[in-house]
């Protein structure tokens, strides 16, 4: 009797079990990145349901189980082992910032579970191993597109670089001022800014100065509404170029006086993309969370969608086999426009810039060249 | 000019939230941290009335109020039932208060930052190489109409000569008959509707609302009262401007050496080691 | 196997015992409170990194100059001290955590704000440690901390501290050397916040500028505090707590942070000399 109780329970969990394969997210969903944390939880939560309404993964259901980092690596760090070993996810996504990603990543790598970091842009983390992917574009390429968009493009010769002093800022800016100096341009004015600055009126004055031909600032779109609108009342005109930071309906919500409109970004988001995943994605987030969708949680979306391709391509759930599979993701329904990841889990996509007219994202031009848009060149 | 400008747009805000801060640490020696989440609670009532009622000065007095009642329900609450224990307890709490606070508003508000688009009609100034903003005109304005009550109440009516008396001495005062009770519940209901006034202002400013909007106001305003010299009002006064200037003209001739903060308490600490008792002692005690 | 989970908890917590029991040098036996402290256990940390990564040098020389460098800062700090009394040290201390933390962050030696990676693992007679083995590690850390403390307590420096925490003119008339006293207090405790920096460096594998910043000086003195100041076992309790605290939580997911800043706000009030302090709620229930 006791052994066919054993029996029957050994049954129903497994058949329980047959029925998902889980998929882990650490977020920050309290405390300083919650708005940016929930964005990305939300674009995660749409992709399981886009797979699961599609037929789901070798024939089970996604379920995603996800936990709030409070953006510390303490807690990234203890949830690894937790949504391993514990809740038995056979891949990770991140949807947090650089710090706590980073020192996750080193675990998974040594639990040897697929990570797949939705947005934290750290150059490092997937140095991590191999088993550690980034969707979003890497910041050393969007700084290398924004340079061509500023001389190619918008023909700048002499260029004003405004720098956020955290990893973001930093890389883009680095990336940007050699890829420009390069193409022949000048970088007249340099300076760097704290992430939580408000009030960047007194170095706008400076460069309305030495008048350059564009202004190239990283930030993040609540520094950049900032930038725009002081700019603006300032009367300073000229174009300033932005990077996937800005890429939030709340930077044109947040600018006064519509002086969002008229900067160039670049970014992995194309919203006016004819592809059907795009469109749906767009109206869904919007109908499902009663807000438009941005950068983070598209970035998120496709993380979850490259990892249930992966799975479909190992046609099992072990984690190497997931790995493996990883590297020969491509052709997926992406929001971002994911290509494939190179051999370093970089990610490759054509890099979007867009302009903001009428107090809206539109395309602006597209970057396609592989030399400029492949990372690790 | 136009550095003056924005030295004086930032002074004011400072000096808006610093004094409630002042005030309540003047009489009851509280470092009052949580006053940041209170100053958040002004923005946010303030945006969600003017979203309800569409007329800005009614949104802003009921938030006024309303902060200032829950700067009193704080008091009467929480730190008066703590007042006896070590000064190390009410800062403790402060700080567990703040963290509860700005999670809550984050339930209620939601975790994204809020627009608060404001129009008041008024047009900019534009001069010779300067421009004042029609948000500036209001935050210099209303600052220094609230600095003018202020000044009035402390030294024309018998409240504020009973606030004075209480943060010389609180045990002298309620001795003299003065009703501590209330006076203290004055100085946190002021206090508190100062920093929703700070808050809004600043909401409007911004152009943006949001839960952890506190945390910068949480330790900033502190450098503020220690150079006023710890409950000197006309201290704070002048220390916030003090603090503005050095900021903004720091940054406009030699640009973000380091961030905003790190200089402020630079300052702060230097101070600190040639005037332990800050900028302006307390002439009374 | 999934044991993980609990070590690395443990480790975490292990660390913030010390850190909680050295910030408690300060505030329970010296009276002095700071709440910079997340400064020195940023500074042993970037000591550990910086000579690791960049110079190569073995697990050893990094934990011993990682406890000297920060029991210098902490001697640094205790001059001014001297000066600079009662709130104003805490704004002082605040101070002091802005200015350390944007150092990391600009200047590129120690990496900017890329922080700096790849500290090595730990290793001990050629071998790794793994996260249990780790875990143990630093218990035996927190051994040697709490054998330090009862030390201090016992002999003569209770004396000196206690008699300043209550009244420092009244400390000096019986002989007290306060500065004396506050310095060794100050030193001892960056000395020990050193060490815990050491520990979280080889448990992370790297350091982050913000990984010291204010509000984790704050959870430390909240820890203190909680627990109860001036005693041993009370800032160990603070640190367990609330290391596990939001992980106990987790199952109100959404209401986290709410309910932990409440729980602070009630202990607070309703047991004001802390869980285990003198008139704390548990103590005397292990009294009787």
């Amino acid at each position: 009797m006791r052994r066919l109780l054993a029996v029957l329970l050994v049954v129903a969990v497994s058949l329980a079990m047959a029925g998902v394969i889980k998929i882990g997210l650490f977020v920050p969903l309290s405390g300083i990145g919650a708005d940016d944390g929930e964005s990305a939880l939300h674009g995660a939560m749409l992709a399981v349901k886009y797979v699961n309404d599609h037929g789901g993964v070798l024939g089970k259901k996604l379920e995603l189980v996800y936990y709030d980092d409070q953006t510390d690596p303490k807690q990234s760090v203890s949830l690894a082992y937790k949504l391993v070993q514990k809740d038995g996810v056979v891949a990770v996504v991140s949807g947090s910032y650089s710090g706590p990603t980073r020192a996750a990543a080193g675990i998974y790598q040594r639990l040897k579970t697929p990570m797949v970091s939705a947005y934290a842009v750290h150059p490092d983390i997937t140095k991590a191993g191999e088993y550690i992917f980034r969707v979003g574009t890497l910041a050393t390429v969007q700084g290398r597109a924004g340079a061509h968009l500023a001389v190619e493009k918008l023909k700048a010769k002499r260029i004003a670089l405004l720098v956020m002093d955290n990893d973001f800022g930093v890389s883009l800016a680095n990336a940007f001022k050699a890829e420009a100096k390069k193409l022949g341009a000048e970088i007249v004015f340099e300076e760097k800014f704290a992430v939580g600055e408000k009030d960047f009126r007194t170095i706008l004055e400076k460069v309305k100065k030495l008048d350059p031909d564009v202004i190239y600032a990283t930030g993040y779109y609540f520094n950049a509404s900032k930038i725009v609108t002081q700019a603006k009342e300032l009367g300073i005109y000229q174009t300033i170029i932005g990077q996937e930071g800005y890429d939030s309906p709340l930077f044109i919500e947040l600018s006064k006086n519509h002086a969002a409109n008229g900067t160039v970004i670049t970014t992995d988001l194309d919203r006016d993309s004819e592809r059907p995943v795009v469109q749906w994605f767009m109206k869904e987030y919007e109908k499902e969370f009663g807000r438009p969708a941005d950068m983070v949680a598209a970035s998120a979306f496709d993380a979850v969608m490259i990892l249930a391709k992966a799975i479909e391509i190992a046609g099992s759930t072990s984690k190497s086999a997931i790995k493996d599979a990883l590297y020969k993701v491509s052709g997926i329904d992406s929001v971002t426009g994911f290509k494939h990841f190179t051999k370093d889990r970089e990610a490759v996509r054509e890099v979007v810039c867009q302009v903001i007219v009428g107090d809206r994202f539109h395309r602006f031009w597209v970057i396609d060249d592989p030399e400029i848009v492949t990372p690790g060149k | 000019m136009q550095i003056v400008i924005n030295a004086l747009v930032l002074g004011s805000v400072y000096v808006l939230i610093s004094i409630g801060l002042t005030l309540i640490y003047g009489i009851l020696r509280i470092l009052h941290i949580a006053h940041a989440g209170i100053y958040t609670l002004g923005a946010f009532l303030g945006l969600t009335f003017y979203a309800l009622t569409g007329n800005f000065w009614l949104a802003l007095i009921l938030s006024m109020v309303l902060t200032g009642i829950a700067g009193v329900g704080v008091y009467s609450y929480i730190y008066r039932r703590v007042l006896s224990k070590e000064r190390i307890v009410p800062l403790v709490i402060s700080i567990g208060l703040f963290i509860a606070m700005q999670d809550l508003y984050r339930l209620i508000w939601g975790a994204y930052k809020k627009p608060f688009a404001l129009d008041l009609g008024i047009n900019d100034i534009k001069g010779k190489g300067f421009v004042i903003t029609q948000h500036q005109i209001l935050i210099l304005s209303l600052t220094g109409i609230s600095l003018i009550l202020l000044y009035l109440l402390m030294n024309k009516t018998k409240l504020g000569k009973a606030m004075k008396a209480c943060a010389d001495d609180l045990v002298m005062a309620g001795a003299l008959g003065i009703n501590v009770e209330r006076v203290v519940s004055f100085a946190f209901f002021l206090g508190s509707a100062l920093a929703a006034l700070a808050g809004v202002l600043i909401g409007v400013y911004e152009n943006n609302v949001y839960p952890t909007m506190g945390d910068e106001v949480s330790y900033k305003a502190f450098v503020v009262i220690v150079l006023g010299g710890f409950g000197s009002l006309s201290g704070a006064v002048v220390a916030g401007f003090i603090l503005s200037f050095a900021e903004t003209l720091l940054v406009a001739w030699k640009g973000f050496l380091l961030p905003r903060d790190a200089i402020a308490f630079l300052v702060m600490i230097l101070v600190l080691m040639f005037k332990p008792e800050g900028l302006f002692r307390r002439a009374s005690t | 196997m999934t044991l993980d989970y609990l070590y690395t908890l443990i480790t975490f917590s292990n660390i913030f015992i010390i850190l909680s029991l050295s910030l408690n040098v300060l505030i329970g036996y010296a009276g002095q409170v700071s709440l910079g402290h997340a400064a020195f256990f940023g500074i042993g940390a970037y000591t550990s990194a910086v000579l690791a990564v960049k110079f190569g040098l073995g697990y050893g020389t990094t934990l011993l100059l990682s406890v000297l460098i920060g029991g210098f800062f902490g001697f640094l700090l205790g001059l001014p001290s001297l000066r600079v009394r009662h709130d104003f040290l805490v704004l002082a201390t605040i101070g002091l955590n802005f200015v350390v933390v944007a150092l990391f962050k600009y200047i590129d030696f120690f990496g900017g704000p890329y922080g700096i990676i790849g500290l090595p693992a730990a290793k001990f007679f050629g071998k790794e440690l793994g996260t249990g083995g780790y875990a143990l590690y630093t218990a035996f850390w927190v051994v040697i901390v709490i054998l330090l403390m009862i030390y201090i307590e016992k002999i003569y420096l209770r004396y000196g501290f206690e008699a300043i925490r209550e009244n420092e003119d009244a400390a000096e008339s019986i002989g007290v050397s306060v500065p004396l006293f506050k310095i060794y207090a100050f030193t001892i405790s960056g000395a020990l916040a050193g060490l815990a920096g050491n520990l979280w460096a080889y448990q992370m594998g790297m350091v982050f500028p913000d990984d010291f910043s204010f509000p984790v000086s704050i959870t430390i003195l909240t820890m203190v505090v909680l627990g109860g100041v001036g005693t041993i076992s009370g800032p160990i309790l603070g640190a367990v707590l609330l290391t596990f605290l939001p992980e106990l939580l987790r199952f109100i997911q959404d209401y986290r942070l709410l309910l932990y800043g409440i729980i602070i706000v009630i202990v607070m009030m309703y047991q004001p000399s802390g869980l285990l302090g003198r008139q704390g709620i548990l103590r005397k229930a292990f009294k009787r």
